[in-house]
């Protein structure tokens, strides 16, 4: 098997997820400006697999595999998380109740 | 938080609303947030957030008209109180006792029997749930009191049963879903042009107008499409089954795609020797499948910068790599990688 250019890219297989996460994933990964190609895919609706597809930029190639794609698109999906937790929060103890005289916000 | 600024600017990332909420449902605006994660979180409520509901049945006596299996589904269906459900119970796979116990189950009994002359209904609240336990009551918001319709029982009939009620997950059977629904809805305007209305003549005498329009802006007359443009606000109804709050729902949702992230990165980080950065699942591609994986693999599709491979690397069927074999972890969520 010829590699030219070994680690450039990748194909990850994670079982038993769906699109609750592959999408999300693929999304976030596309966002590190690292990478050049993120997709998933489903093969069969009932084979609980999903195929995750990273591809680098060449000129990073030096320093970031598409494992560290991956890593670095879980890490910033579960900050997104947090976030959101954050956000929900805030909302909820700001929230009036309809009914209630005080000043809506 | 650096890097997650460097995902999302300095706009502070996605940012939430509560519209209206009450003790069954909560409407939501997610804004500046992205289609794949509202619709993640839109997901994981639906179909992966633990309750509790009755899974097992010992029909004693059932003299009703309504055949065994019937019954079975009926009682299945009814929402039980499941808030903090994660501190009060576990799966009954990850107990030690051989079918059910109290650690991993609760137990309702009915027992309705029609003396009289008039037919007698038996409710929801007619379940009597086993002394001690910290949750599993039907649930009862109707203002009579007395939850949904099991059955109905004429004169002589008699129904005695024993439920157990487990912990699980809508992917396994809807009864263990905590929505009714999740609505979710973004570009009330259709400035994005994803839907095109069907009309009989004119299309915005027969459409209604979305309930959240007048929370954007209406497109202007004449306004150039925004070819560019992606949806960033995205309007969530969830509408509670009974068996958790709204508020409660949420926070689950995103607990538990939290725990998913936790679970994959669990099983990736899990190095192999060689430290190539790759967890123990590497493996050749199309060692178990044949060019099964994504995009079909056709022969002859080429990146921009490695010409002459398929996606799969240069192997093809059944190449051995020198990355060896797959290895299975322990965790349901296995990942392996090919390499190309
Ligand atoms: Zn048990």
């Amino acid at each position: 098997m010829t590699v030219r250019h070994p680690g450039g890219s990748a194909s990850f297989e994670i079982l038993g997820e769906d699109h609750t996460l592959g999408n999300a994933l693929r999304y976030i990964i596309m966002k590190n400006p690292e990478v050049e190609f993120c997709g998933y895919s489903i093969p069969h609706p009932s084979e609980e697999k999903m195929n995750i597809r990273i591809q680098i930029y060449p000129e990073y190639w030096e320093h970031t595999k598409p494992y560290d794609a991956l890593m670095k698109g879980l890490d910033d999906l579960a900050d997104l998380c947090d976030h959101i937790t954050h956000a929900f929060k805030e909302a909820r103890d700001n929230f009036v109740e309809p009914g209630d005289n005080s000043e809506q916000r | 938080m650096d890097d997650y600024d460097t995902i999302y600017g300095s706009d502070r990332g996605p940012q939430i609303t509560i519209k209206e909420a009450d003790s069954r449902h909560a409407q939501i605006v997610l804004s500046n947030c992205d289609l794949a994660f509202a619709n993640a979180l839109r997901r994981i409520m639906l179909a992966e957030i633990p309750t509790i509901a009755i899974d097992i049945v010992e029909i004693q006596t059932n003299t009703s008209v309504i055949p065994d299996e019937f019954l079975c589904h009926r009682l299945g269906m009814v929402p039980l109180d499941s808030t903090n459900i994660d501190d009060k119970l576990i799966y009954t796979r990850d107990c030690f006792c051989d079918q059910y116990c109290e650690r991993c189950s609760v137990t309702l009994s009915l027992h309705a029997r029609c003396t009289g002359e008039d037919n007698v209904t038996v409710y929801a609240r007619d379940l009597v749930i086993a002394e001690g336990a910290q949750l599993g009551s039907p649930v009862i918001n109707d203002p009579e009191g007395q939850g949904t319709v099991i059955c109905k029982l004429r004169k002589g009939q008699e129904l005695r049963l024993k439920c157990i009620a487990k912990k699980g997950i809508a992917k396994e059977h809807a009864k263990w879903a905590p929505t009714a629904a999740v609505g979710f809805e973004y570009d009330p305007w259709n400035k994005l042009r994803h839907i095109d209305y069907w009309y009989e003549e004119d299309a915005k005498e027969e459409w209604p107008k979305s309930k959240y329009a007048d929370w954007e802006e209406p497109p202007i007359e004449g306004e150039p499409f925004n070819y560019d443009a992606v949806p960033s606000r995205f309007y969530l109804d969830i509408e509670s089954a009974g068996s958790l709050p709204p508020d409660e729902i949420l926070q689950q949702g995103i607990k538990y795609l939290q725990e998913k992230l936790a679970a994959v990165i669990e099983t990736f980080s899990n190095k192999n020797e060689t430290g190539d950065g790759f967890g123990d699942g590497v493996r050749s591609p199309g060692q178990d499948y044949s060019m099964g994986g994504m995009g079909g693999g056709g022969a002859g599709y080429e990146t921009p910068y490695q010409g002459g491979r398929t996606p799969f690397g240069g192997g093809g069927f059944g190449g051995a790599t020198e990355y060896g074999g797959r290895l299975m972890g322990g965790h349901k969520c296995v990942a392996a990688v090919a390499m190309g």
